[in-house]
């Protein structure tokens, strides 16, 4: 287990991997991901062309050896079994991991089963995170969410009882949600053995069932956010990112190695990538992903290398999602100092409790990360 | 060619008379424009006026007909404005006529820029030929309309053609009264020439195209010629007729009109109301020219981007090129940076030069509120204008004020009087006279402030009477006022875009409003923003912006950071189209709360 490890190293290996299972039981009505309802013989194709992609990398990278790993979708619980062991004998087959990996599962409630468990704990998987999104079963109806509170309570009991370390979604800013449920339900997460607690907004995307609702419909999620901000802490989850909070030790490495800037390989249909500077998109669909892999061709939709201001602009932003802020000293390493001072000048630009500086670090407060959005439109 | 085959006439008339498309019917019927190529209102070159359904600027055409007497004449129209802001331009166009086409609604009648068209071309001493329009319609009533002209104008309407420009009915008669009735022009092409200039427009290959009207002379390419107001001479490159669009010609003789080009780069070296003569053997004396007209509505133009100050000069020199009517000169404003104050016949005007330098020059600009000049008159007994609030002296240092006033004169069905006295009373006139034209129609005539007019009296009175009011004014001298000058403030700042000038008595109630206003428009940002408006030092509102208090989406799956990049970056050009004043971002809107707030009293 990736216990007490000092989650803000750098990944001893360097390298993680993203990879994106793009099924779920049933499309929910807010959901813009990519992800679909397997139809028949789906799921083998995937399979079949994830196995493609990774060839395709290992001609250009090697075998490197994964700091950290991310099965994320989607809903990964949808695959069968014998599904989950032929992934994971691709995913050995292709990389070899640190010997303190951390490896991430998402599962929902619904389909997360005993065997998915079993399976996980004898192949190296650390962490499962869970798409409980509340502990209100009329909101869960309202999600179109498949399980009820109970049925999450469940999934996370068996989980603590695998032994992995826990990671709980949740979602707030959904019509009608009141601040005593919001309030209720962070309460039954933090006493619920979790480690790690990830808090989303609900958003309307356009090409979902929900696109059309009107957003001033909306709470501006201040109540909420504010909220969790508050009592997380008090019950040991500290905010160490904007919509993540988690106990001493349990951090994820993974989803810190995104803010810091550093390499992924995004798997599977509409997955991202980061390599030295380098974003990539895949292929979106699974018929379009398919299609190129199966003439020979990379599953990459588009890529992009920022150079300059521009890079260094992002680094900021990304760094500043987290408490740590950005450690400056290294920045200005990276990016030169004309790169600090004008990051620095822009930020001092802010009212003063928004950020703080201490030794050579700055960060957003608690309260700046509450606007961190107009913060950030700023510095890019 | 001979003179007595040429007839320059222009069509008057009321908005919504008819004009353009009584026009249209001419050039079909003259077979100028087959009706294949006609789309409607097809003398409205700017999408502007085709949107809008209002002329603004003066096209001219070229028809040939042949009469009932077998002879073939030359029909020259020269198209007008219909708006009363464009009055000026109407006159341009109607000394370049011999006669006049009056164009009335038969079912609305005679309305009160019928009346003032036609004084101005009776002034010019135009003929005029009467026309009742839309006799198509079941509520015409040409008897009372014919009275009304009679009545009201005093021209002898007994033979007033009826026509249907929609229909077409009674457009082959009106041809016939255009040849017998309007003068032939007179003129000796072999006197030194004379030639007025009536419009001018700029082309990019050409320079500056002059719409002329031959008096005496010829014009042919090749000839020298001299702008008698400047002096200057160029070689005339090109001479034309508009059919409508411009078709090159060997010479325009005495009597025509059509177009010249010379190469002449500014619009100052051609200005409109200048007389064209030969170099060589110049005329001793110009033609009447017109005198030039003084912008009465004022308002403050700024690049959105501080950097973009030298697009927006050229797009207003360019503009200036086709509207000669607007003034700019630069000005400064602490908030804004630099800028243009620009000048303008009216509200109208005004924004539909804004509207066309974005869309035709693709300018992105702000504008402040507009107000008129004011004349102030110093503890000293100097005398000072004053274009925009920030010219306002302090109170301490100021005798007098004085506004503009002008004297309006209301058409409008009886039973919307007590409507329209209220609205007048509200804003500020004085009233003058009332009388019945008919038993049902009333004239109203007031004095009124200029300023309350210009901001939104037209919108109201139309509201007020159901659409059936029509007016028109006159400027009558300026006048005392008890006037103050109302600042806004932002973060305790002054922001002088936002300052305006009102009666004292409406300085709270039009602070509370505006202040009201920008608290409304003016996004939340991440510190809270007081706003006050003030009079000399004195607070009389105040209300807070509150801070943003959560702006942040935390997702960002998978690691996608591109796309949440973009969608900063996004969000980031969003404040980018906002003026920045200070720390604090405006949206462009903001400028014209002052605007929006009367508006919206009415609701």
């Amino acid at each position: 287990m990736s216990g007490n490890a000092n989650p803000f190293e750098p990944p001893a290996g360097g390298l993680s991997l993203y990879l994106h299972v793009p099924f779920c039981e049933r499309k929910c009505p807010y959901c813009a991901f990519e992800s679909k309802v397997p139809s028949e013989g789906e799921k083998d194709l995937w399979l079949e062309m994830v196995e493609r992609e990774l060839h395709w990398w290992e001609a250009r990278i090697g075998r490197p050896s994964l700091a950290t790993c991310y099965i994320g979708g989607g809903t990964p619980t949808v695959l069968s079994g014998p599904e989950w062991a032929r992934l994971a004998e691709m995913l050995e087959s292709h990389f070899t991991f640190d010997a303190d990996a951390e490896v991430t599962v998402e599962a929902n409630p619904n389909s997360l089963s005993a065997d998915h468990l079993l399976f996980w704990r004898e192949w190296r998987t650390t962490r499962v995170s869970i798409g409980v999104q509340s502990f209100d079963d009329a909101e869960l109806a309202q999600l179109g969410r498949l399980h009820t509170a109970a049925r999450a309570c469940e999934a996370i009991s068996a989980s603590l009882a695998s032994g992995f370390s826990v990671n709980a979604d949740f979602m707030f800013g959904l019509p009608g949600q009141t601040f005593r449920n919001w309030a209720r339900t962070l309460s039954q997460a933090a006493a619920s053995g979790i480690a790690h607690i990830s808090l989303y907004q609900l958003t309307i995307e356009p090409g979902t069932e929900w696109g059309s609702m009107p957003e001033d419909e909306l709470s501006d999620g201040y109540l909420p956010y504010r909220w969790a901000q508050w009592y997380l802490p008090l019950k040991g989850f500290g905010q160490y990112e904007i919509a993540n909070f988690a106990k001493y030790g349990h951090e994820s490495r993974h989803n810190i190695n995104y803010w810091k800037e550093g390499d992924y390989l995004g798997i599977g249909p509409g997955a991202s990538g980061h390599i030295k500077g380098w974003r990539y998109k895949n292929i979106s669909g699974l018929s379009r992903y398919s299609g190129s892999l199966k003439k020979g061709a990379s599953a990459i939709a588009s890529g992009e290398r920022l150079k300059g201001s521009r890079r260094a602009s992002e680094a900021a932003v990304l760094a500043l999602r987290m408490k740590q802020g950005i450690e400056m000293e290294a920045f200005a390493q990276k990016y030169g100092s004309d790169e600090e001072s004008r990051i620095i000048k822009l930020l001092e630009a802010f009212p003063e409790d928004l950020y703080s500086v201490s030794g050579n670090r700055i960060s957003l407060t608690p309260k700046g990360m509450r606007v961190a959005n107009r913060i950030w439109s700023e510095l890019v | 060619m001979i003179l007595d085959k040429i007839r320059n006439f222009s069509i008057i008339a009321h908005v919504n008379h008819g004009k353009s498309t009584l026009a249209d019917r001419l050039l079909e019927e003259t077979g100028t424009i087959d009706g294949r190529n006609m789309k409607a209102q097809l003398l409205d070159m700017l999408e502007l006026e085709r949107e809008r359904g209002i002329t603004i600027k003066l096209v001219p055409v070229r028809m040939n007909y042949t009469a009932g007497d077998g002879r073939e004449y030359i029909l020259n129209l020269i198209d007008t404005p219909g708006h009363v802001d464009f009055t000026y331009e109407v006159s341009r166009s109607l000394a370049a006529c011999e006669g006049a086409v009056l164009v009335v609604d038969a079912a609305q009648g005679v309305e009160a820029q019928t009346v003032a068209n036609s004084y101005l071309a009776i002034d010019l001493n135009l003929e005029l030929i009467p026309v009742l329009n839309k006799i198509d319609l079941p509520s015409a009533q040409p008897d009372r309309v014919k009275k009304e002209l009679e009545d009201i104008i005093g021209i002898n309407a007994d033979d007033a053609v009826s026509v249907s420009a929609k229909t077409g009915e009674g457009i082959a008669d009106l041809l016939e009264r255009i040849v017998r009735d309007v003068p032939a022009p007179s003129g000796d092409p072999d006197a030194p020439l004379q030639a007025l200039i009536f419009d001018s427009v700029y082309d990019n290959y050409k320079g500056v195209i002059c719409y002329v009207r031959v008096v005496n002379g010829t014009l042919q390419p090749g000839k020298n010629i001299r702008f008698m107001a400047t002096g200057r001479d160029y070689e005339l490159d090109e001479v034309g007729i508009f059919r409508p669009d411009m078709v090159k010609v060997s010479e325009l003789g005495p009597g025509e009109v059509g177009y010249i080009a010379a190469s002449v780069k500014s619009i100052e070296e051609a200005r409109v109301g200048d007389t064209i003569t030969e170099a060589r053997r110049p005329a001793t004396v110009p033609l009447p020219g017109y005198r030039k007209v003084k912008p009465v509505v004022f308002c403050g133009f700024y690049p959105v981007e501080r950097e973009d100050i030298n697009q927006l000069r050229e797009a207003l020199e360019k503009l200036q090129i086709n509207d000669s009517a607007i003034s700019f000169e630069p000005e400064n404003s602490a908030a804004l940076g630099f800028g243009f104050r620009c000048g303008f016949l009216g509200l109208l005007h005004m924004e539909i030069a804004k509207e066309r330098l974005s869309r035709e020059f693709g300018v992105d600009l702000v504008a402040t509120a507009p107000n008129v000049v004011y004349q102030i008159v110093l503890t000293n007994q100097d005398i000072i204008e004053a274009h925009k609030p920030s010219d306002f002296p302090e109170q301490v240092k100021t005798e007098e004020i004085r506004e503009p006033f002008i004297k309006l004169t209301i058409f409008i069905p009886e039973q919307f009087v007590g409507a329209a006295m209220q609205l007048c009373q509200d804003k500020r006139g004085t009233y003058v006279s009332m009388d019945y034209i008919t038993p049902e129609r009333v004239r109203l005539t007031y004095d009124m402030p200029l300023a309350e007019f210009i901001l939104d009296f037209h919108d109201k009175l139309k509201s007020c009477t159901k659409g059936y009011a029509s007016l028109d004014y006159d400027h009558i001298g300026f006048r005392t006022a008890n006037l103050v000058k109302v600042d806004l403030l932002l973060q305790d700042e002054p922001v002088d875009a936002f300052s305006f000038i009102c009666h004292a008595d409406q300085a709270y109630h039009r602070g509370h409003a505006v202040v009201g206003k920008l608290k409304e428009l003016i996004p939340r940002q991440l510190f809270e923003i007081p706003v006050q408006a003030a009079v000399g030092k004195k607070v009389i509102v105040r209300m807070n912006i509150k801070a943003v208090r959560k702006d942040v989406l935390a997702k960002c799956y998978g690691g996608d950071i591109t796309r949440k990049r973009k969608l900063l970056e996004k969000q980031k050009e969003g404040k980018k189209r906002m003026k920045q004043v200070g720390r604090v971002s405006i949206p462009q809107e903001a400028f014209l709360a002052f605007m929006d707030v009367t508006k919206s009293e009415e609701k």
